[in-house]
């Protein structure tokens, strides 16, 4: 009888890369230089995708995942379109599974941006450095990849190394890109295992990228120390020659600030980002400067300030070459993500390349060399920068007030505004001389300047250049600054108050992670870091998000990254840099369970897994998540267990995991301990959850850091923070709060009176502590 | 067409299917053939005349409470009952045939919905569209959702306002 398909899923059928010779197995390459021999290898070395479906299942029976089709229809196929509402498609697809194909295809697409762009960086710095180039992240970091060395098995010792780790990246996203196509899954579960996959190899991508840039550029190296940086649209010296970088690869740019410094320029001319290009080129160079989150971008390049716009990867305005084109500004793309139709010019000679673009003999370049780039640009900034200064690229004040007079009141503005924001009003405003409504608007990226109202507008009113003038007015107080990112957690920090976290004494570890599709302007995310840092969390940021808490100042004129040092500590706020520097926020939970808890890494993700979902008190916090990218980065760290808090706009990615508190069987856990099962608790209850305000999302975020591990003096500081945060937003002890008193001793003595009487409404009894609590080994496993 | 149907956000249209554009007259029809209605405020219905609207209409209708995001408080405040939750949760349990109501009576089978973020109620509504064929939805909002099953349609604030009064009415 022909074996069933599952009986061959046995080791042979994982194992890849190996060639047999007459009576010998070849080494992988890439694995010079690396002692495996002492390292027990766990059950998940280089997992496939459906290795790890069983951990999934564990997940998603307890956080379903909850479904908002944002449309009825699948057009993928030419069966379609098919109505798939109460009814399934030409192919069989119904509702449910549509979605979550949607979303596997979303995390697919963020997923490769990353890993794509750490294949650029990593062949980069290869040719640059040479593949033997040492992976040495200093004294204090001895676990340099704890998501490689999870998944992979190996730690890396050059930049060689990397390579094994983004071919199995790369490999694995076939398979999964693939599953995407008609007639291949038909579950919407494992559509979710299969994202969840893709998110697992977002993180590992991530983490390749940002590690072959800390040490092939000597980027800070988990440094708490490192320096401020200067950020807002009123630090960038406006009578200098102005080259910015859009995007998030840090080659070119850094192309720019190496020859600046061979050329002795660095004080003439002003080389500033957006996005997260911006981070990690000031974290290769402190005299670069930050413009701002992707909110800013078509506001600065309407401005005109920019001579010459490089353009790398991800998150940039597809039509930058036409915005730009308006005020005379030059482009010039930097990778094949985005050639904007431009001709390559990679291998001609600079001069003739700067003599080209200055005469206007092409409309753009696309140089594909970094150095080249560099070398362009600056020449290019230097000799066009004088005779632009004259172009009048936004209109007058007066001119402003006339171009709001030619509005009908149509309200189409505020129609096809993604988040509804008062446009109308504000350009009416505008037209009787108030412009407050519109520097409300500005201020704080409340609008973060899509320019969708442009577009529909019948009177063709050029609202987001009338908006950039009027923010322009207080340009002197858009001044602030960021702390460079520093890359990981140190071992040393991590020793430190790993027994804090995991106990419960340091009631958490928040990420502000993500982009600025905020429903209400930065401010309120600041104001929501500035709640937990005060409140001694541990708030870790990277990307867009770090600096919109940049952008904020308190009444003494400072910002948080003035009032707070770098330290992964209680009240201390790590700028850990970049979107690929995401992966370390899964690292440094992977490092607790690593040197805290002494759990072995190579080949063991499961354990590593359920030892986060079940102790490390962490929780992400997006409120602006838009992109692709985004969708992987929150879908990867969920299945490292650890719960996403996103805001109301990510009710658009079509899919939640939200956990049932009314379904006990739900919450069971092991207690590996005394070896049985007993009835656990919501904690955290759940996995990605989207809040409708910020007063929601921070009772929620503050809830969602329980663990069932906490000790009764870590629950009673948490419950603390917890009802604390829920009386200031919602007037009351949460009603809840019987659900997560596991024992009298639990209860915060503040509120003990009170909780009690609670308690005794419900009818409450103390439960069973876990002492070692897990969802492996259970029942039916 | 006619500008009063067109989803307040004209690119949420999901599909062939669209809400029913309701008056008054039909919305109160909806509401005294329902068995257990529900009234969902969202953060929208933090301020007034909308909080003083929604109470009213929730007395007339004899309509049990859920407040979504942190609206809760303004109702605690004003001496309402209701019942906090995200709004994903209460949409999570609506989806759910088998969930008893939030009196633990029974399904509701008339979900009624003012004061969402247009574009996150619009999500809301597709999922229960698409996942609750137990239950109608209703929106009393100035804008048409087309992922309901019944919707006001696009109204300017004084038209909406007499809308909203007549719903206190018999």
């Amino acid at each position: 009888m022909a074996p069933k398909p599952k009986e061959f899923k046995g080791d042979f059928w994982k194992t890849k890369d190996f060639k047999i010779s007459i009576g010998d197995i070849i080494p992988e390459e890439g694995t010079k230089g690396i002692d495996e021999s002492s390292v027990p290898m766990g059950p998940t070395q280089k997992p496939n995708v459906t290795d790890l479906r069983s951990w999934d299942m564990k997940l998603l029976e307890r956080y379903e995942p909850f479904y908002s089709p944002l449309c009825d229809m699948c057009c993928l196929c030419t069966y379609g379109k098919c109505d798939l509402l109460g009814k399934k498609g030409a192919c069989g697809i119904d509702a449910q599974a549509q979605q979550a194909r949607t979303v596997l295809l979303a995390c697919c697409i963020g997923s490769a941006a990353h890993s794509g762009h750490a294949r650029h960086l990593l062949e980069y710095l290869i040719e640059k450095r040479g593949e033997d180039f040492p992976i040495d992240m200093g004294m204090g970091i001895d676990i340099e990849a704890p998501i490689m060395r999870t998944l992979i098995g190996k730690t890396p010792k050059t930049l060689g190394d990397l390579k094994e780790a983004l071919d199995y990246v790369e490999e694995q996203m076939i398979h999964l890109l693939s599953a995407c196509h008609t007639g291949q899954e038909g579950s919407s579960i494992d559509f979710e295992s299969k994202a969840l996959h893709a998110g697992l190899m977002d993180n590992l991508g991530k983490e390749i990228g940002d590690l072959a840039q800390i040490v092939a550029l000597d980027l800070p190296k988990g440094d708490a120390e490192a320096p401020l940086i200067e950020l807002g649209l009123g630090t960038i010296d406006r009578e200098k020659p102005v080259i910015l970088c859009i995007g998030h690869n840090v080659a070119p740019g850094a192309g720019i600030m190496d020859y600046l410094e061979e050329q002795e320029l660095e004080e003439d001319l002003e080389v500033c980002g957006i996005c997260c290009a911006a981070i990690d080129i000031t974290r290769y160079n402190k005299n670069a400067k930050i413009v701002g989150p992707i909110s800013k971008q078509l506001k600065f390049i309407r401005s005109g300030v920019a001579d010459v716009i490089i353009v790398d990867e991800q998150c940039i305005r597809t039509d930058v070459l036409e915005e730009a084109q308006k005020n005379n500004a030059v482009v010039i793309a930097t990778t094949d993500k985005m050639c904007l139709g431009l001709p390559d010019k990679t291998d001609e000679d600079a001069d003739k390349i700067v003599s080209e673009l200055v005469n206007k003999q092409i409309e753009g370049a696309l140089i594909l060399d970094p150095d080249k780039v560099g070398e362009v640009a600056t020449k290019v900034a230097l000799k066009t920068s004088e005779g632009r200064s004259k172009v009048k690229v936004l209109p007058d004040l007066d001119e402003v007030v006339e171009l709001a007079k030619e509005c009908t009141e149509c309200e189409w503005c505020d129609r096809v505004c993604p988040n509804s924001i008062p446009m109308m009003d504000a350009v009416m405003a505008t037209s009787k001389g108030d412009l407050s409504q519109m520097q409300r608007l500005y201020d704080n990226d409340i609008c973060y300047s899509c320019g969708r109202c442009e577009q529909e507008c019948p009177r063709e009113i050029p609202i987001i250049s009338m908006m950039a003038k009027i923010g322009e007015r207080n340009l002197q107080d858009q001044k602030y600054n960021i702390r460079a990112g520093r890359g990981p957690v140190q071992d040393v920090e991590v020793r430190r108050v790993g027994a804090p976290i995991v106990l419960g004494d340091i009631p958490g570890v928040i990420a502000f992670v993500g982009c600025t599709n905020y429903p209400d302007g930065g401010e309120e995310v600041a104001k929501m870091a500035e709640e937990f840092l005060e409140r001694n969390y541990i708030v870790v940021t990277t990307g867009c998000g770090a600096m919109t808490l940049g952008e904020y100042r308190d009444e003494e004129g400072k910002t948080l990254y003035e009032r707070y040092s770098g330290s992964f500590d209680a009240k201390g706020l790590v700028n850990m840099g970049s979107c690929v520097s995401n992966a370390h926020i899964p690292g440094v939970a992977i490092k607790i369970a690593n040197i805290f808890a002494k759990k072995p890494l190579e080949g063991n993700f499961e354990e590593i897994a359920d030892y986060i979902l079940n102790r490390v008190g962490a929780c992400g916090v997006a409120w602006g998540a838009y992109s692709q990218k985004a969708a992987a980065i929150a879908t990867g760290v969920n299945r490292w267990g650890i719960p996403v808090v996103v805001g109301p706009q990510a009710s658009k990615y079509r899919r939640l995991y939200l956990g049932r508190t009314d379904k006990e069987e739900t919450w069971k856990i092991n207690d590996l301990r005394k070896g049985k099962v007993i009835n656990g608790e919501p904690a955290p209850e759940h996995l990605l959850y989207a809040a409708e305000t910020i007063g929601e999302a921070t009772v929620m975020t503050s809830k969602l850091c329980l663990r069932p591990n906490d000790t009764s003096k870590g629950r009673q500081l948490k419950l603390n923070h917890y009802i604390d945060l829920h009386k200031k937003y919602f007037g009351t002890i949460p009603d809840d709060i019987y659900k997560f008193v596991r024992v009298e001793k639990d209860i915060p003595i503040t509120y003990k009176r009170d909780v009690m009487k609670m308690l005794k409404e419900k009818e409450w009894k103390p439960r069973e502590l876990p002492q070692e609590p897990s969802l492996m080994d259970m029942e039916g496993d | 067409m006619n500008e009063r149907v067109i989803p307040w956000q004209p690119t949420v249209i999901a599909g062939p299917k669209q809400a029913l554009l309701v008056t008054p007259e039909t919305a109160k029809m909806m509401l005294k053939k329902a068995k257990r209605p529900l009234l969902v405020l969202g953060p929208l219905a933090k301020e007034e005349p909308l909080i003083s609207h929604s109470i009213e209409i929730a007395e007339k209708w004899d309509l049990p409470i859920v407040t979504t995001a942190d609206t809760f408080k303004i109702y605690r405040d004003r001496v309402v009952e209701t019942k906090a939750y995200g709004v994903v949760e209460i949409l999570n349990l609506l989806k759910d045939p088998e969930w008893n109501g939030i009196k633990g009576e029974g399904p509701h089978d008339l979900v009624i919905f003012i004061g969402g973020i247009y574009y996150m109620a619009s999500q809301g509504l597709s999922t229960l569209k698409h996942f609750a064929p137990h239950l109608k939805t209703l929106t009393l909002c100035k804008y048409f959702h087309s992922n309901a099953d019944a919707s006001f349609p696009n109204m300017k604030d004084d038209e909406w306002s007499i809308y909203l009064e007549k719903m206190k009415q018999d």
